[in-house]
């Protein structure tokens, strides 16, 4: 970083929000702050909290509409993760309020929230930087038959997102219990993932009323979903509270038309491992080490001439939520970018977490970069682009002595060598 | 009156006394273009002045800290980013290497670079007015050179580009363009190879200073072509004209900007052809001196066939050549020089600047004043014995006065050859007047004797001639009152120069002999005409051509107000911006914003690449939203608007926007002129079309300009805004300076979160595709 | 017709010969000197030909040296020629001192060049 000074500029553009959301040195006693309209909710949803507190987090609760409520003192936040359990709130108490709660998240915090059949307009309001809330989902077809519910309002769901890194490796086998409201996921926005989306047959209502033609149906209704903002702070978005209650998670499930009844529904496991990816114990990888230099050199350059061979090599390290453990893959390219990338490699892996590759400097001279971009779903984003400037030959780097050009080489020093005797000649001549 | 102090028989003291005393009138002129150009330090202060200089006084700076190796190596990529510039590979040296080696001689006498830039053009103005002496003195004597010399240093066209601060590779060119055509004179003159040597030198010294070179390897060849076809070939001619192009084109080739363009470009292929032509004619001139004149016809004819058939053969390949390079050889610039209309018709960036374009009427009496008058007198006077030399100075002031009609620029160019063709003009008049006053007051005295004793004959001694040049002078400053000391000097060089009448033609000009009262009034008049070129060019100096145009001064009623908004805004850049951030701007203020600010930019004044200056042309015509896309995928950071609207600086970026727009268009058909045109007619008030409106250039001019009167009223164009109240999306206001001049705009990173809603979905599309595109900062939806 | 010119060529060449015959030796050893320069030139522009212009700079200075030198040259036996009555002021001396100094320069210029 002392680099920083001069010619070689190095913009190390690594994710300098991960600090704050997420430090690695004192990765444990992470405190999460849980709002909640009723108290209750806390033991009605304790099993949830206790996996949280069991992986190391300091949760705190209160209610929504604490008058002493704050995220932050002093410009400091207080707590690493916050817990909407609150659907009902109208209004935040203290210096709460929906901006100061997205300005949590652009710090770079986490945030779950959680909808419910009921949802004030404040939910609704945070929501919707992720999704459009909607209105009571209704499957006749996908409905849970172990409630006897007329309304069809209690989901089985288990249209889950294709991903290791979200959902734990291991499949969630059984449905999962969903009693809310469903969202729509704007289709243009690549922040925002459908986590568990609903069956075709769904749609969104209200049960009380005479139905209408719904807005959304489908499985385009997300029931729970998520985002990862720019800045890699994580939001989960439920439509259901009841969705983390210890009442869904410990009760079995019968999905209507499914003869194989499940034991146990597929709550707890979705939402042990939602967690853990939205509080960063998953997927959150981090990128050091990042050198460059020419082929049999060992320092780096200033800058690089044209034609020149250079390797390139940099560090990457996934947060296993102890610890930080070498990340394998082996999709992970570099980019030697002007404008356009001139040269686009895979970088190889020693499987300890170190990614190299060497290749030639292009014939073009101009100030490059060294991009590494690596978005993979679920993952973090890695963005590091690294300035460094390549010149031309310098003049006395060219060519010489060409064979070619002897014979004008000759015939220059022929002339000369003229020059001398014809002088000679000359003055003698007289 | 004035009785020629200069070499008559028998006066070897007078002959040397005329010599010294010519000494200190040139020392005198050469004090006299140093001093009339301090005005702007006077007035202003000791800087650099406007565009170009900033970037000569860049590149001084890096040759004084690294040495002339890595200067000639550099590799600039804190411009153009991301493509950099070869700086060694495409500057011409010339300049920056002559005040790098006057700052390391220097040692002694401790001189900033800054200093020896700022008063390196007054210097080698100085150098350029004994150049012209030289010049002129081989041309029409010393008479001559001593008032040509006075009024190049005075003329207004070169104070333009010399006065201290402007430091430019003219600056340095125009002495070496007349110091080299001086050479080729007296080459010409003289016939000797040491002279063509020097000649050949000067001339690399040209081509080294400004690219201006091509103008003397295209009018020393035409004057040689002229020579033979009027059938005043010698051998001295092919002695000046020979060596020059072999050991010219040597030495330009050696100049890394030039390279092999001294032999492939078709600049240079006159030069070659009359080298060719000479040689026959040589050869021609050889034989017919070895044969008698009957053999000579049978071989004429016989070296006739040959020759045409090898000519032709000759052209054939040049013909090939030229139209096998692309532009068929020419450089856009020299294209628009032989045809005027070309640049406009196809590089608008050639187009836009305006030192380029044809210049008005006015400009010609603003820049040469009365010169433009006594050059035909000159011609005439050329024309008298037509010598070679006197043919050479007429071919160059016809072919200048051509050039300049092109470009503004080209004034320059023109400026020495009109001051030497009005100093052989005035210096013949007053050779002649003075001679005829003279014969008639001696027939008069002779009558009467010699009751004062002081005006007795050709031989009276110099020291009374001296004492009566002074009267003389006196008795003229009775005349105009209107006096300063710079325009006494003149006047005393004007008596001067009756000192050369060469003796030979002193015959035939006693026939010359004009009325007494005709010939005194005619010296008045040409005393008062001279005296109002000088307060002229005084004027000029002090007033129209001093000003640095980066500091700024206003007179109103309640005294100057100074504006210095240009160095605010980039002292703001340097103490708030990081080492390696980008600095977007339209081209002008590229070398300005490396110079002052130290910091990247993506385009500057060395206009090599057309695309580039689009790209930025483009962003600044396109709506808010498709700017920030462009801007972000170059990496810039700032984004730089010079807006003169509040304080009514008229070359400010709005009135520069057409060119934007015209500029862009030319690589992004997109972006088409007239949606910016109301009518034909470019506006800025609530008539304007909407593209106008809601485009980057006018958001950025006139953000929260209506704060300022609350109509916003903009006294450049006199007239309201069209459109008031606005917010800016994607670009933040950091900086704006004290009379709102330069603003400077941040972009604002992508946005952290997107809005989910899907109504608002279709509006934050496009940032996500700007997103995408860029991706160097935030993340990249891949998946 | 065709018998008169090719004795009109002969006598040509003859008187050419004469003529020249006259000229003193220094003029003459300037003159083959001046052969040397063009020949090689021309051998270099022949084998440009065959080769191909790539190292252009030693191209163009190789034939440069030649022409210049030649060039040169001939400006010197201007000068030092008796008949030519332009330069009577001019001892030869100087013009050979001059025509040194400028070969200098040539053939600096040219190693400058060369490489």
């Amino acid at each position: 970083m002392a680099k920083m000074l001069f010619l070689p500029l190095f913009i190390l553009l690594l994710c300098s929000f991960e600090c704050e959301s997420f430090s690695a040195e004192n990765p444990t006693d992470r405190r999460l702050l849980v709002l909640v309209d009723d108290l209750a909710i806390r033991s009605s949803h304790s099993l949830f909290f206790k996996f949280l507190e069991s992986r190391g987090y300091v949760v705190e609760f209160r209610l929504a509409d604490d008058p002493k409520l704050a995220l932050q003192r002093y410009g400091h936040y207080l707590y690493d993760g916050l817990v909407i359990f609150s659907p009902s709130v109208q209004r935040f108490g203290g210096s709460l309020d929906q901006a100061a709660v997205l300005d949590f998240v652009d710090a770079g915090h986490d945030l779950i929230l959680a909808a419910d059949s009921y949802a004030s307009d404040l939910i609704r309001g945070i929501a919707s930087e992720c999704g459009d809330p909607d209105a009571v989902v209704i499957d006749h077809v996908g409905y849970a038959v172990s409630e006897i519910d007329g309304e069809h309002t209690l989901i089985a769901a288990d249209d889950f997102i294709q991903s290791d890194v979200i959902l734990g490796e291991k499949k969630i086998e059984a449905p999962v219990l969903f009693r809310g409201i469903g969202h729509s996921v704007n289709p243009a926005s690549t922040l925002v993932l459908k986590v568990l989306s609903a069956s075709p047959s769904a749609y969104s209502a209200s049960p009380k009323t005479k139905l209408s033609t719904p807005s959304i149906t489908g499985s385009t209704i997300a029931l729970v979903s998520v985002v990862q903002a720019r800045n890699n702070a994580r939001m989960l978005i439920s439509g259901s509270l009841d969705l983390f209650s210890n009442r869904f998670l410990r009760s079995g499930v019968l999905k209507a038309g499914s003869l194989n009844k499940h034991e146990k529904s597929g709550n707890e496991q979705f939402v042990t491992e939602i967690s853990k990816w939205v509080f960063h114990e998953r997927g959150h990888l981090k990128a050091v080490n990042v050198t460059h230099h020419r082929v049999a050199e060992l320092a780096e350059p200033a800058m690089y001439r044209i034609n020149d061979d250079l390797e390139y090599s940099i560090e990457i390290y996934e947060w296993s939520g102890s610890s930080w453990k070498p990340y394998v893959a082996d999709d992970v390219q570099v980019q030697f970018y002007m404008m356009s990338p001139y040269v686009l490699k895979s970088l190889s892996t020693d499987l300890k977490g170190l990614y190299f590759t060497s290749f030639k400097v292009p014939d073009v001279y101009g100030v490059f970069q060294f991009k590494v971009e690596y978005q993979r779903l679920g993952f973090t984003s890695l963005s590091l682009s690294k300035q460094i400037p390549v010149r031309p030959f310098r003049h006395n780097e060219y060519e010489r002595f060409i064979p070619a050009a002897f014979p004008y080489y000759g015939a220059s020093f022929s002339t000369m060598a003229g020059f001398f005797i014809f002088t000679i000649v000359y003055l003698y001549n007289k | 009156m004035v009785a020629p102090v200069e070499p008559k028989p028998g006066g070897t003291l007078r002959n040397a006394f005329g010599g010294v005393l010519g000494f200190f009138i040139l020392l005198l002129i050469g004090v006299l273009a140093f001093s009339i150009r301090l005005f702007s330090v006077i007035k202003y202060e000791s800087v650099i002045h406007e565009f170009d200089p900033y970037f000569n006084y860049r590149v001084t700076q890096f040759l004084t800290k690294n040495g002339i190796y890595e200067f000639w190596n550099w590799f600039d990529d804190r411009t153009w980013y991301p493509l950099g510039r070869v700086i060694g590979g495409t500057v011409y040296p010339g300049l920056t290497l002559t005040a790098g080696t006057m700052i390391l001689n220097s040692l002694n006498i401790p001189l900033s670079v800054e200093t020896v830039c700022v008063f390196t053009a007054p210097v080698f103005s100085a150098f350029a007015a004994w150049a012209t002496y030289f010049l002129t003195k081989e041309v029409k004597g010393i008479g001559s050179g001593l008032t040509a010399a006075t009024l190049l240093a005075l003329v207004p066209s070169y104070i333009s580009r010399s006065v201290a601060g402007s430091y430019d590779n003219e600056a340095v060119a125009i002495f070496a363009l007349i110091f080299t055509f001086f050479l080729y004179i007296k080459t010409l003159n003289t016939g000797s190879l040491f002279y063509a040597t020097l000649n050949a030198l000067s001339y690399f010294y040209m081509v080294c200073s400004w690219g201006g070179y091509t103008f003397i390897i295209n009018l020393i060849p035409m004057h040689a072509l002229l020579c033979i076809v009027t059938g005043r070939y010698s051998s001295r001619l092919y002695i000046a004209y020979a060596p020059l192009v072999v050991l010219g084109t040597l030495l330009a080739a050696l100049v890394p900007v030039v390279g092999f363009n001294a032999v492939m470009t078709s600049e240079h292929f006159a030069s070659f052809l009359v080298f060719i032509i000479i040689h026959v004619v040589a050869f021609v001139y050889f034989i017919k001196g070895i044969l008698s004149p009957k053999m000579f016809k049978v071989a004429i004819t016989l070296v006739l066939t040959v020759g045409i058939a090898v000519c032709i053969a000759v052209i054939a390949i040049l013909v090939a050549l030229v139209a096998s390079s692309p532009t068929k050889g020419w450089s856009g610039r020299s294209l628009s020089l032989l045809d005027p209309t070309y640049a406009s018709k196809y590089i608008p960036i050639i187009a836009s600047v305006s030192e380029h374009q044809p210049p008005t009427w006015p400009s010609y009496f603003m820049d040469i004043n009365i010169l433009a008058f006594l050059v035909p007198a000159g011609i005439i006077a050329c024309f008298l014995p037509l010598s070679d030399a006197s043919s050479f100075v007429v071919l160059y002031l016809v072919t200048s006065v051509y050039f300049s009609g092109v470009m503004v620029r080209l004034m320059l160019v023109l400026a020495p050859a009109a001051c030497i063709l009005s100093g052989i003009a005035l210096s013949e008049a007053f050779d002649v007047l003075t001679r005829s006053v003279k014969l008639q007051v001696v027939k008069l005295l002779e009558g009467p004797l010699s009751n004062a004793g002081e005006t007795k004959d050709e031989n009276s001694t110099a020291h009374n001639d001296v004492l009566k040049a002074d009267k003389q002078v006196a008795t003229n400053n009775k005349t105009e009152d209107v006096k300063e000391r710079p325009s006494k000097k003149n006047r005393k060089k004007d008596k001067e120069n009756t000192e050369k009448a060469p003796v030979k033609y002193h015959k035939e000009k006693r026939l010359l002999v004009l009325p007494l009262e005709a010939s005194a009034i005619a010296i008045i008049l040409l005393v008062v005409l001279g005296s109002l070129y000088v307060i002229h060019c005084v004027w000029a100096a002090a007033e129209a051509y001093s000003a640095p145009s980066i500091v700024l001064t206003s007179r109103s009623h309640d005294g100057l107000h100074v504006f210095d908004d240009f160095r605010e805004a980039y002292a703001w850049l340097r103490h708030n911006t990081e080492v390696d951030d980008k600095v977007a701007s339209w081209w002008d203020y590229g070398y300005q914003t490396t110079a002052m600010a130290n910091r990247t930019v993506i385009v500057d004044n060395n206009t090599w690449n057309n695309t580039h200056i689009a790209t930025v042309g483009t962003a600044m015509s396109s709506p808010e939203k498709a700017a920030w896309e462009i801007f972000n995928s170059l990496d810039v950071k700032y984004v730089l608007v010079v807006f003169g609207g509040l304080v009514g600086y008229p070359s400010d970026d709005i009135n520069k926007f057409l060119w934007m727009v015209r500029i862009g268009g030319g690589v992004f058909p997109h972006i088409k002129e007239p949606d910016y045109l109301r009518d034909g007619q470019y506006r800025i008030d609530a008539q304007a079309t909407p593209t106008m409106l809601n485009c980057l250039m006018y958001k950025l001019s006139y953000y929260r300009f209506v704060e300022t009167d609350g109509k916003g009223f903009d006294r450049v164009r006199r007239t309201e805004i069209g459109k008031k109240h606005f917010k800016l999306s994607h670009f933040e206001e950091v900086f704006t300076t004290h009379h709102w001049m330069v603003r400077i705009y941040k972009l604002k990173p992508p946005k952290n979160r997107m809005k989910g809603k899907a109504k608002k979905a279709k509006h934050t599309s496009k940032p996500l595709s700007g997103a995408r595109r860029d991706g160097s900062t935030k993340r990249n939806p891949w998946q | 017709m065709a018998k008169s010119t090719s004795s009109d060529v002969l006598t040509l060449i003859r008187s050419l010969r004469s003529a020249y015959a006259a000229t003193p030796t220094n003029l003459k050893i300037i003159d083959l000197y001046v052969v040397f320069a063009i020949a090689t030139a021309v051998i270099q522009v022949v084998y440009m030909g065959i080769v191909g212009s790539f190292p252009f700079n030693s191209f163009l200075s190789g034939v440069l040296s030649c022409v210049g030198t030649a060039v040169l040259a001939v400006c010197l036996r201007i000068q030092v020629n008796k008949e030519n009555k332009e330069f009577k002021d001019l001892p030869p001396e100087r013009a050979f001192a001059d025509f040194v100094l400028c070969n200098l320069v040539l053939h600096l210029v040219i190693m400058n060049f060369l490489g």
